[in-house]
């Protein structure tokens, strides 16, 4: 076993496939064809923060919250979702399935490391980071899969205005990362 | 000739960037500088930015996920 | 090895390096750990199988080619390289083509059109939740796929910022009722071809990303000389 892992670990196709990153543009190709497979099968291109929004409302609801009033959740196809659970519900399944293909990327190129939180700064951005991408995603339908990648691709020219104001909020970004977060 | 390391272990994007132009920038032209970095993307960013200034890159994985970036400021 | 193909003098001994355990045997635990959960769920329904190898195999590619949304829209202000935003190009100008073969297969056929709810009302709330986003997906250090796909890279960081991501989305669900009633209602949904033709919309994406895709490449030389 030792012997053939050593092996393949020389091997050039080993190398090339799960060892060296691909080129971004590889990395463009890949994904656009499987955006189009995704659309073609399930009728619905990705998404993956309108998702999220479950989650957050089924841990609220462990929690003993109600979301049962809000207008978010008012419609007939967001309960039926909430209702049928986790399991049930293919968002939740397609974003399990990014974390652990990620996972696997990582191990097949024996470069996982349990990277610990450093420093309080990085708790700070990490909070203020991502409270601020989950309600930007409420507003404007979704991430940079969802309401930019999704809604450009769908000839939807929200996703246009979307990315010029996510280019506006990455300039703020970065002054804020450079002035506080070094 | 002088040899520095910047240990970016534990930093995510763009951090390690920014912090490798920022010493970059006030090391003399022949010295060397080791970025120790663990994020699979500044494996990528920082050596190409290094490249596209016209610096000598060399990258070495020293630990599972863990990578020494080692540039040389030829100018 | 350095582009001149000597190798860089380094000073100092450096301390022997302890030999590498190779990770491969637990990716393969992994990966037959997955098709069991695969097999699983497509005894209970083939769409959920397919969702789940579809995230997988977005994971696996993000991951292995380093594809980040919020560097292509980071990149150009840090250090003025525009790699990452020229492939985000690429990716829309592909996928342009290909989900408006399936739209208008679909028109044609006098079926639905697939994915229509992904085109939304534009109104104040766009570029509200657009300033956001931006701002927030460069402090955390990834969007929302680029947080999914850290964590399973194992950043302790990332795994924080989506469980704020989630505080965040709930708080975004509960003022949601504001925004609709305020602003999104009151925003047109823009879908190009009802105003291009569907031939025309195509054509004038695609010229809006070569224009993006030339302009991406010579702020990258103005700023970076290269």
């Amino acid at each position: 076993m030792k012997k053939i892992i050593e092996k393949l670990e020389k091997n050039q196709y080993y190398l090339a496939v799960f060892k060296n990153p691909f080129t971004y543009i590889t990395g463009a190709v890949l994904l656009s064809i499987l955006q189009i497979a995704l659309l073609a099968s399930a009728g619905n291109p990705w998404g993956v923060s309108g998702t999220f929004t479950n989650w957050a409302a089924w841990i609220y609801e462990a929690l003993g919250g109600s979301v049962d009033k809000w207008f978010y959740f008012s419609s007939l196809g967001a309960q039926n979702t909430l209702n049928a659970g986790f399991l049930n519900d293919p968002g939740s399944i397609q974003n399990v399935g990014i974390i652990v293909g990620a996972l696997l990327a990582t191990l097949l190129a024996s470069q996982f490391k349990f990277k610990k939180i450093k420093s309080f700064r990085q708790v700070i951005a990490a909070a203020l980071g991502g409270t601020l991408m989950g309600y930007g995603a409420r507003l404007a339908f979704g991430c940079n899969i969802g309401a930019l990648f999704s809604g450009i691709s769908s000839l939807s020219f929200s996703g246009w205005v979307f990315g010029l104001f996510l280019l506006i909020g990455a300039f703020i970004g970065s002054k804020l990362l450079a002035r506080f977060f070094m | 000739m002088k040899e520095y390391t910047l240990d970016c272990l534990g930093e995510a994007c763009p951090v390690p960037l920014m912090k490798t132009e920022k010493k970059i920038n006030s090391m003399e032209v022949g010295d060397v500088l080791v970025v120790q970095i663990d994020h699979s993307c500044a494996m990528k960013n920082v050596p190409e930015w290094a490249r596209t200034q016209g610096y000598n890159v060399e990258i070495e994985e020293v630990e599972d996920g863990e990578w020494e970036v080692v540039i040389e400021k030829t100018k | 090895m350095s582009e001149n193909g000597k190798s860089i003098q380094r000073s100092g001994a450096r301390a022997p390096r302890k030999p590498k355990k190779s990770q491969i045997p637990y990716g393969m635990a992994v990966l037959i750990v997955m098709i069991i959960i695969g097999i699983a769920l497509s005894s209970r329904s083939a769409t959920l199988a397919m969702y789940w190898i579809f995230g997988s195999c977005f994971g696996f590619v993000l991951q292995k080619s380093r594809f980040c949304f919020t560097a292509s829209m980071r990149d150009p202000w840090i250090t003025g390289s525009t790699s990452v935003t020229k492939a985000v190009m690429v990716a829309l100008a592909i996928t342009t083509v290909g989900f408006t073969a399936i739209k208008y297969g679909a028109f044609l056929n006098g079926l639905p059109i697939p994915g229509m709810s992904y085109v939304v009302p534009i109104s104040f709330a766009t570029a509200v939740g657009g300033i956001l986003f931006g701002t927030g997906m460069v402090i955390a250090g990834g969007c929302a796929s680029g947080t999914l796909m850290r964590v399973g890279e194992g950043f302790g960081m990332q795994m924080l910022s989506l469980f704020f991501f989630l505080v965040g989305s709930l708080l975004g669900a509960y003022h949601f009722g504001f925004w609709k009633i305020n602003f999104i209602s009151n925003g047109p949904k823009i879908f190009l071809p009802d105003y291009f033709g569907w031939f025309g919309a195509v054509v004038i994406q695609l010229l809006i990303i070569a224009c993006i895709y030339i302009a991406a490449d010579l702020w990258q030389k103005k700023k970076m000389g290269a």
